[in-house]
């Protein structure tokens, strides 16, 4: 048997406000020993500490989920891969393998779907910002350009008349869904009549036609019935603009911002009860679709959903470096990864999770990160038992965004794996050296 | 129809009701077979005439005439009357006073019975004939036009056939070899299965009544045989479903009828009245009473044209569209897996035993991790949508979602919805996620409407979904038998089905484009080019009608019917009335038209054998279906993907959003919608 380590003993205050019909959070310890069969412990030594992990497996399970639910109700539905989300190209590859186009929103993103071998007519382009050369490109390569200001109206009438072309164009239009903060930085606003004119104005010059209606209300939303609210005034602007300017709307985009099941702060309700179901999400747009539809044909609809197809499908492992015992008798643990991997780490509670049961009581914790920073604190207040120097933590769901927001500050990137499908776990990037960080330095 | 083709009409198809069928044809052969006897055939016309001048008279309506329905029993009084006396005038006004009479009996019996679902038969007959004869005993001056039928026109046969043929011909007053061989011929026409009755129940009961009185010669001179012959048709083929058990049933009723007749002859004999149908009628109108009041299976429900048509109705229904059976849509969407089916081990027994209970599963397993959280299992937190189209009528959703290993031995059903489905039965759904419901008592759902989150609260070990059907709309009624009306299975759609336990099902949710593609509107217009070979050769064209049953049918230009219908999740067609036609293969090529798309699909449906087969082998196939129903069973492929659907006899293409069908080929045919 092996010798049990020493652990030095310490007076700790029971805290009995934290134990609930669940029992004392005493003695309950999360435990993730795998990930889609693959040893956590096994995965670190084999790719190194800190590593993100990500499972083909259950990202193909989120898409399919999610898919059907609309597929089930609607015959035409097209989903966008929302590249800002995680754009590492084996995860875009497997998003493009089951049927998603590219939405970008950069010229970065757009030339990086392009190197995919991404078709421009399979390209989603968004974003408030669409440099001139690059927007012209995308005009050529026959992207779906989505239009978020005048300026860029004005630009894309600019090289309309330089190809002598009319460019065929979408629109992004923000309104008052009813949930606040409303997300009118972005697109047109419907209520003030701004929407209509920048129409009105493409029809005007002649050079462009409007052939898609496009809003993304906002993220991780919580009502389906937004989704509902948003897609009643895309239809009714539809309907709007194909009798005044006879035309037809090929498609409409409702855009992402479906939730996923990560615990938001501020929430204290189970992510199960809170969450709608992909179910809500079609149920509510698809039948006002259906609803509302005065056209012969049904809209194309995209969806450029994100964040609930990839979050719960990305780990972070990473090892604890060390542990030391504050003034206050709280236990801290130094870790090799910090908020510079996690950035999401301001909005949401992870799931942090141990490779092995571990012995003796839980205590408060504190995680950090091993940045010479104070701010660097992944959990404040965590209940632990007591974990050892090379104990592996699995920190999830991040597989939205933390990937392509973490930072090369103080530390290099890390390498990211993907599991697939039949289980076996394969390097989909390596973790950056110094000739990476001094690539471009002169 | 005009007035006096009604007229026609309700002189005709009293004649055809005697012998329980539904067709002025046969209705004008049988009045011309009467003419053998011109006393029974005249005073059988003037009864009609007489009674449909009553009618008239109270200003009765034309609809209840047409159905000859109140006629027949005056028509077999008048020919009464004619059996016994030559037509004069004091016989034709004792005609009219007795037709009036019947009349009126029929309609008043009929209200009486039709509380109880019985028939009335050919009682007020025998009533109103009761009454004639026993009346005519004190009418001498009617005794100068009484008649001796008993040298009848006849041919000479064996007395064993003979004595066959003249109990029928005695059905219609005309104790004759030929009259009774007319009509057998007929008979054998229209229906085989009627002429194997009448033949097995005139002579099960000769043998029988020969035993019993020790004379088979006896036995087949007795001139009320015929009951035997009506006891059997009625009780294997009209009143109940031609099939095997059936006629044994029958068979009991000959041997039941067999007592009563010489019962009643005896008492009868006494002040001469002849005993006529009263037997057969006592013995049909009790069975009836206790089998249709006891729900039994083999009850005909829907009384077709000949016993052959009423099977084949009945087993369509049953092969197609799952019978009587209670209906449901799964109440989730996705692929999920029986964790519980009807008389299971753990729950579902004895009266509640009709119940199902559905989990989600991924490589085996229920939950992910350890599975210690009601969050870890995978249902936990899914859509619970609406099985059928109803008002919610009871729900409760305060109760905690338990603690996995833990259940609620207080609150057994947890958190609930009873919904009162459109069709008037109940569905109670349990289990559900504390405060996830999506709508309040007396709120209308439809079926797919996502209504609750799949939970953990009562008696429930894990999450899950809990299904039950009831007659009470009250929580824990007793549980009835229902099935699945739609839902996949290894790429298969099966229709009224139910799953068995471990079996992994997804379940159908409506696509409305396809729906609204088939939404066909009273006189909406489909036109197509037809080619040949690619060659354009004419053009045609179906209208949308509908009939006075309010059945929708497509018809096309030569006034062929094919008759449709929408339910929830489905178009189909049920009925075709016609030629060889585009519509006819229509029938065939898409027989169905589930609402679901994106997935490539097969599926199973069994046709009517009258799209498939000759008229010659439709009539052996459904002859050979009384011993054996699976030999109806006509199975046919075919393959839906939500744009087309196809099968080894051709195509029929939908366009989402265009209404109607664009394309409809077979063989080197192509139906090419203009548009």
């Amino acid at each position: 048997m092996e010798k049990l380590a020493y652990e030095k003993p310490t007076i700790n205050k029971i805290d009995f406000a934290m134990a609930s019909k669940y029992g004392s959070p005493i003695h309950t310890q999360k435990i993730r020993t795998e990930i889609d069969g693959v040893s956590v412990n096994e995965l670190t030594e084999k790719f190194g500490s800190p590593i993100f992990v990500f499972s083909e497996r259950k990202m193909e399970e989120l898409y399919n989920n999610l898919y059907s639910a609309f597929s089930s109700r609607y015959p035409d539905v097209q989903f966008g891969w929302s590249y800002k989300t995680n754009y590492l190209n084996e995860i875009c590859k497997v998003f493009h393998r089951l049927g998603s186009c590219a939405e970008v929103v950069s010229e970065f993103e757009y030339q990086k779907a392009r190197a995919l071998g991404i078709e421009g007519k399979d390209i989603i382009f968004n974003g408030p910002y669409k440099p001139y050369e690059d927007l012209k490109i995308a005009v050529q390569e026959g992207a779906k350009i989505h239009v978020d200001n005048l300026f860029e109206l004005d630009d894309l009438e600019k090289i309309a008349t330089e190809l002598d072309i009319v460019i065929p164009l979408a629109i992004r239009i923000n309104m008052d869904i009813g949930v606040y903060p409303q997300w009118s930085r972005f697109g047109f606003n419907y209520e003030n009549g701004d929407a209509y004119e920048a129409i009105e104005r493409m029809y005007k010059s002649k050079k462009m036609k409007l052939v898609g209606i496009h809003s993304h209300i906002g993220t991780f939303m919580l009502d389906a019935n937004a989704y509902r609210n948003a897609t009643t005034i895309i239809m009714q602007l539809k309907e709007q603009v194909e009798r005044d300017f006879n035309s037809e709307i090929a498609y409409i985009d409702l855009g992402g911002g479906f939730a996923s099941k990560s615990n938001l702060k501020g929430i204290y309700q189970s992510t199960d009860v809170i969450i709608p179901t992909p179910d809500d999400y079609a149920e509510a747009i698809t039948n006002v679709i259906y609803d509302l539809n005065k056209s012969e044909n049904l809209p194309k609809l995209y969806l450029e959903t994100g964040r609930a197809l990839i979050d719960e499908a990305g780990y972070l492992l990473t090892s604890v470096h060390g542990y030391k015992r504050f003034p206050d008798g709280k236990k801290g643990y130094i870790l090799d990864a910090g908020v510079n991997l996690l950035y999401t780490s301001t909005w949401y509670n992870f799931n942090i999770e141990t490779d092995k049961h571990y012995e003796g009581e839980n205590e408060p914790s504190l995680l950090n990160g091993p940045l010479c920073m104070n701010i660097d604190i992944i959990e404040e207040n965590i209940s632990l038992p007591p974990l050892h120097r090379g104990t592996v933590l699995s920190i999830s769901p991040v597989g939205a965004y933390n990937y392509t927001q973490a930072m090369q500050f103080i530390r290099y990137k890390p390498a990211a794996v993907l599991i697939d499908k039949e289980g076996k776990a394969r390097c989909i990037k390596e973790v950056d050296d110094l000739a990476t960080v001094n690539y471009k330095e002169l | 129809m005009t007035k006096q083709a009604n007229l026609i009409v309700s002189i005709l198809k009293p004649y055809s009701s005697l012998l329980f069928l539904n067709n002025k044809y046969v209705g004008l052969v049988l009045l011309l077979i009467t003419f053998t006897n011109p006393s029974v055939a005249i005073s059988g016309i003037f009864s009609i005439f007489f009674t449909i001048l009553f009618a008239e008279l109270i200003e009765f309506k034309e609809s209840y005439l047409v159905q000859g329905f109140y006629i027949y029993n005056s028509l077999l009084v008048g020919m009464g009357v004619g059996f016994l006396f030559s037509p004069s005038f004091l016989s034709i006004a004792l005609i009219a006073i007795a037709s009036a009479f019947t009349f009126m009996l029929s309609f008043m019996l009929n209200r009486l019975f039709s509380i109880y679902k019985i028939p009335i038969l050919s009682l007020p007959f025998s009533i109103v004939t009761m009454f004639i004869y026993l009346a005519s005993l004190k009418y001498s001056n009617l005794l100068s036009s009484l008649i001796n039928n008993a040298i009848a026109y006849d041919i000479d046969l064996p007395l064993i056939i003979s004595g066959f043929l003249k109990s029928l011909g005695t059905i219609f007053f005309l104790p004759s070899n030929i009259a009774g061989f007319m009509i057998l011929m007929l008979v054998l026409s229209f229906s085989r299965i009627l002429f194997v009755m009448a033949l097995s129940g005139y002579y099960f009961g000769i043998t029988l009544h020969s035993y019993f009185i020790g004379s088979f010669e006896q036995a087949l001179y007795d001139p009320y045989a015929f009951n035997y012959i009506l006891v059997a048709v009625a009780l294997c083929g009209i009143f109940l479903l031609p099939t095997l058990k059936n006629f044994f049933l029958s068979l009991i009723g000959v041997a039941i009828s067999v007592l009563l007749t010489d019962a009643i002859a005896i008492l009868f004999n006494y002040y001469s009245i002849p005993v006529f149908t009263l037997p057969f009628n006592i013995t049909v109108i009790v069975f009836i009473f206790i089998l249709s009041i006891t729900y039994y299976r083999g009850f005909n429900l829907e009384i077709k044209e000949t016993p052959e048509a009423s099977l084949s109705n009945y087993l369509s229904t049953v092969f197609r569209f799952g019978g009587t059976h209670l209906k449901l849509s799964l109440p989730f969407s996705g692929e999920w897996s029986v964790y519980q089916a009807f008389d299971d081990e753990w729950t579902h027994k004895g009266e509640y035993k009709y119940a199902y209970d559905f989990v989600k599963k991924k490589e085996g397993r229920t939950y992910v991790n350890e599975g210690l959280y009601a969050k870890d299992y995978y249902c936990f937190g899914e859509s619970v949508l609406a099985p059928v189209s109803g008002y919610i009528v009871a729900a409760r959703h305060d109760l905690v979602d338990n603690i996995i290993g833990e259940v609620d031995r207080v609150n057994n059903w947890g958190n609930y919805i009873i919904i009162k489905s459109d069709s008037g039965f109940f569905v109670e759904i349990s289990h559900l996620m504390q405060y996830s419901l999506v709508h309040k008592v007396g709120d209308y759902v439809e079926c797919n409407t996502i209504m609750a989150k799949c939970g953990n609260s009562g008696y429930s070990p894990e999450p899950h979904i809990h299904i039950q059907t009831q007659y009470l709309g009250v929580l824990g009624g007793f549980t009835q038998e229902f099935c699945f009306s739609e839902y996949i299975q290894e790429r298969q759609l099966l229709f009224n089905c139910v799953p068995q336990k471990g079996e992994i099902i997804a379940a159908v949710i409506k696509d409305r484009s396809i729906s609204s593609c088939l939404h066909f509107i009273l006189d909406d217009v489909f036109e197509y080019e037809v080619y040949e070979n690619d060659v354009y050769k004419s053009d045609v064209e179906f209208t949308v009608k509908m009939n006075n049953y309010s059945q929708f049918y497509l018809q096309d230009s030569e006034g062929n019917e094919l008759y449709f219908y929408n339910d929830a999740k489905q178009f189909y067609f049920y009925n075709y009335k016609g030629k060889e036609s585009h519509l006819k293969w229509l029938f065939k090529l898409a027989p169905r038209i589930p609402f679901v798309s994106s997935h490539k699909l097969s599926f199973v449906d069994i046709l009517p054998i009258y799209l498939l087969k000759t008229k010659i082998q439709s009539a052996l196939i459904e002859f050979l279906a009384t011993l054996n129903q699976n030999i109806y069973k006509q199975e046919r492929q075919y393959s839906f993907d939500g744009e087309s659907i196809s099968s080894k006899d051709g195509k029929v293409s939908l366009q989402a959003a265009h209404k109607g069908l664009t394309l409809i080929s077979y063989n080197a045919i192509q139906l090419r919608r203009k548009l």
